[in-house]
């Protein structure tokens, strides 16, 4: 597709696929979406072979963490997960009652794909589509091939929500097309705080626009895991998370907040390093960009200079991941790609305390070792802006019905009204 | 009354010698250049213990260094973390702070005189910006930061006080006031420039430059410098709600102001260095736009998987030993990354791996961290 004429051809296409999809029930609706789910948890069909073939070449990550990313976050997004999160967010489907409140989709969407993680653009794609709600969808350049391949999914299922998703591939720092795709009714971006923006600055009432920004995610240790096997065993778990999708997606987590002194903190270091170095072989880093090695060689350099200087930091480095032990839990700056800061924090509260900073951008926190799973500590985090609070190994398997954002996943693309007519 | 003490005299040879080169006409000196390095190197390695320990821990000590290219070089990032000062702390004159937010912290770099400083940027801008002005003649600057007064601890606003000092005429001004664009006596000026023939050199963070333009747009306002005007503009947009690319930067700055790209000069600097680098545009406008830097500089672009130099052509990143750097450590890593242009370089910059983040972002970035 190329051109704002082309764009513009497809949303109109799209909105009468739209309005085709609501009159049928969303009960077949979400029974063919269920499907096509039931499909893509499955290891050895079309999608998840062309995803562990193809994404790799597309996204730089290795074959391996594509797999095993994928195992991890589609293992629960079944037809009744689906069916769940509708009646949870929207009401219940078989209901015999006559409606007091009705949900229901706009006509067209348009969907501003971000990243490379291929479970987070599914979860955009099929939202819309649960709500009958035909979609544009642009995909991202390092994962061009979600979006198609959800398309093909579709016709195999379904023909009529095949033709309710479209793919519209083209420049967006391009004004014009830009536009044009934000002609839709709704828009969903995805990705940076500066696309957002732009984004927003786009779409004007009565469109509405769903936003999904820039995000950052931590992990913390509790008393209960602070040495010997429970630290082994938090700590490869935390391993897992960071050495998914090559710590790139919004809920990996980017520094480890341990709630001790700085023994405690240097033995999670050196616990999380040697988890990092076994987890190499089974699930080896991706490519990294020239500027992303430079951000990492920087801030290796820099926390070598501290450990000199004062003895407080400790570095520990393999060829595809880096540990700074540090003496405090300031903001400093994350690199990704692998690069973990483990930092002592006097306790819950102190967990808190560091995340502060943060508040605005944060995703999700990954916890381990806290008694009776720190219901504080939660109620904190979702009090500074968390929208998720889960323990360590499970930060990359996020729950179909996440609420992505704080802001639910259907929810933000319903619109609703209210029934009051007698009798 | 804290008690100051006396100037170490190895330190202050080191400084005249430094600032003679820096005097001197503009010619390359390898040999000159190592031995000051080498010297300014065994120097900071014995006063400055954390940048001392930092090359223990590498192996390196002036006995083993033989070459400027194995002074090991510290990241700028640890100059927010950590005072690398060669001198005592009680003869700190001036610190110059990099930009930042209350969260993020700022890189600081501490001074016990400004003399090294300010002579190594007048030549510099002086061959690159003010090529065709005579050793006597002034330009009318048009500066978009504060003055030094107001924003004492801030590099650019210190070397823009100095060129306006040495190098201004009389309608010279600094045109951000209370944090804000003097929107109306710019435009004013702008003017009064457009109708009296009168050339200008405006300079600036590119940030300003954007600043500037959109408020020129909103005001419908267009200018057209008289010929001879120029345009100097530093930094990046870290930090800042609307980044703009060089291209469309240049090409509005043509539009709105009527200074073509030929005539915009991009300076590459910051806070932990004394010296800057500057493009070659206006002193060679048939070259190809590179970057060259004076020669009391060396650049090295390292591959940074390996540390070693980055293959020709190839991106690596910009490591820099400058003598100018007598009073804190002369050898800095950047995290820019950039390009070998001939007898100079390209910098890249770090946007190349905002793409690969997706909704992800490096923490610093979200908390706006900023550069000079």
């Amino acid at each position: 597709m190329s051109g704002a004429a082309a764009i513009r051809a497809a949303l109109g296409r799209l909105r009468e696929a739209g309005r085709a999809l609501r009159a049928r029930s969303a009960e077949s609706v979400l029974a063919a979406l269920g499907a096509v789910l039931e499909e893509w948890r499955e290891p050895a069909s079309p999608p998840r072979r062309s995803l562990a073939e193809e994404l790799p070449k597309a996204a730089g990550f290795s074959r391996p963490v594509v797999e095993r990313g994928l195992a991890l976050a589609l293992g629960g997004w079944s037809g009744a997960a689906l069916r769940a999160l509708y009646e949870r967010e929207l009401g219940p489907l078989a209901d015999a009652a006559p409606p007091r409140r009705l949900a229901s989709g706009f006509d067209n969407a348009a969907l501003l794909l971000a990243g490379a993680i291929p479970s987070a653009s599914l979860a955009t794609l099929v939202a819309p589509l649960a709500l009958r709600c035909a979609a544009l969808a642009k995909p991202a350049a390092r994962d061009p091939l979600t979006a198609p391949l959800l398309r093909a999914s579709l016709a195999r299922a379904d023909a009529g929500l095949a033709a309710a998703l479209e793919i519209a591939a083209f420049d967006a720092r391009d004004d014009a097309l830009l536009d044009a795709f934000l002609e839709a009714d709704c828009a969903v971006a995805t990705g940076s705080d500066a696309t957002v923006s732009r984004v927003a600055a786009r779409v004007a009432p009565p469109r509405r626009l769903v936003a999904y920004g820039h995000r950052v995610s931590f992990a913390a240790l509790g008393p209960a895991a602070l040495a010997g096997a429970a630290l082994a065993d938090a700590c490869a778990r935390l391993a897992l998370d960071v050495a998914l999708w090559d710590q790139l997606g919004c809920l990996s987590p980017v520094s480890l907040l341990v709630a001790g002194d700085a023994r405690a903190a240097r033995a999670a270091a050196e616990s999380l390093a040697a988890a990092l170095g076994r987890i190499e072989a089974e699930l080896p880093r991706g490519e990294v960009s020239p500027a992303a090695a430079a951000g990492i060689a920087h801030e290796r350099a820099e926390a070598e200079l501290r450990a000199a200087a004062r003895g407080r930091a400790a570095l520990f480095g393999g060829p595809s991941w880096t540990v700074v032990a540090e003496e405090d839990a300031r903001p400093r700056p994350a690199p990704l790609h692998r690069f973990v800061r483990v930092a002592p924090v006097s306790d819950a509260a102190g967990v808190l305390a560091a995340l502060a900073p943060y508040a605005p951008h944060l995703a999700a926190l990954g916890t381990a070792g806290f008694a009776g799973g720190a219901p504080d500590l939660a109620r904190g985090a979702a009090a500074l802006g968390a929208s998720r609070v889960c323990p360590l190994g499970a930060m990359q398997a996020p729950p179909l019905a996440w609420c992505h954002d704080g802001q639910g996943v259907l929810l933000p693309l319903a619109r609703w009204t209210d029934v009051e007519l007698e009798g | 009354m804290p008690r100051v003490s006396r100037p170490d005299p190895a330190r202050a040879d080191l400084d005249r010698r430094v600032r003679a080169f820096m005097r001197e006409p503009w010619r390359e000196d390898e040999a000159r250049f190592e031995a000051l390095a080498l010297e300014l190197f065994a120097f900071q390695f014995e006063h400055c213990a954390p940048y001392a320990r930092f090359c223990e821990g590498r192996g390196c000590t002036p006995h083993g260094v033989r070459s400027w290219r194995e002074i090991p070089a510290v990241p700028t990032g640890a100059f927010k973390e950590l005072a690398l000062r060669s001198f005592p702390a009680e003869r700190t004159c001036k610190v110059f702070r990099t930009s930042g937010t209350s969260a993020g912290r700022r890189g600081a770099l501490y001074l016990d005189t400004l003399e090294v400083y300010e002579a190594s940027l007048l030549p510099s801008f002086e061959r690159f910006v003010l090529p065709d002005l005579a050793p006597d003649a002034r330009a009318s600057f048009a500066m978009l930061a504060p003055s030094p007064g107001e924003a004492g601890e801030s590099s650019l606003s210190h070397m823009f006080g100095v060129l306006v000092a040495r190098r201004g005429g009389p309608r010279s001004e600094f045109f951000v006031r209370g944090g804000e664009l003097a929107e109306e006596r710019l435009s004013q000026a702008l003017r009064r420039a457009e109708r009296d023939g009168e050339a200008l050199v405006l300079c600036g963070a590119a940030f300003a430059f954007v600043h500037l333009l959109e408020r020129l747009a909103a005001r419908g306002e267009r200018v057209a410098l008289p010929p001879g005007s120029r345009a100097m503009e530093t930094g990046g947009f870290k930090g800042r709600a609307r980044e703009l690319g060089q291209e469309p930067l240049y090409a509005e700055i043509e539009a709105r102001l009527g200074i073509p790209p030929a005539r915009i000069v991009n300076q590459y600097g910051m806070t932990e260095l004394g010296s800057q680098f500057h493009d070659t545009v206006l002193r060679e406008p048939e070259a190809p736009r590179r970057k060259l830097g004076p020669p009391w500089t060396r650049v090295r672009l390292l591959d940074p998987e390996t540390g070693e130099e980055a293959a020709p052509g190839a991106a690596g990143m910009l490591t820099i030993v400058d003598l100018a750097n007598t009073g804190s450590v002369l050898a800095v890593q950047t995290a820019d990354l950039g390009r070998r242009l001939g007898d100079g370089f390209e910098v890249l910059g770090r946007a190349a791996g905002a793409e690969e983040r997706g909704c992800s972002i490096a923490a610093d970035a979200m908390l706006g961290a900023g550069a000079r």
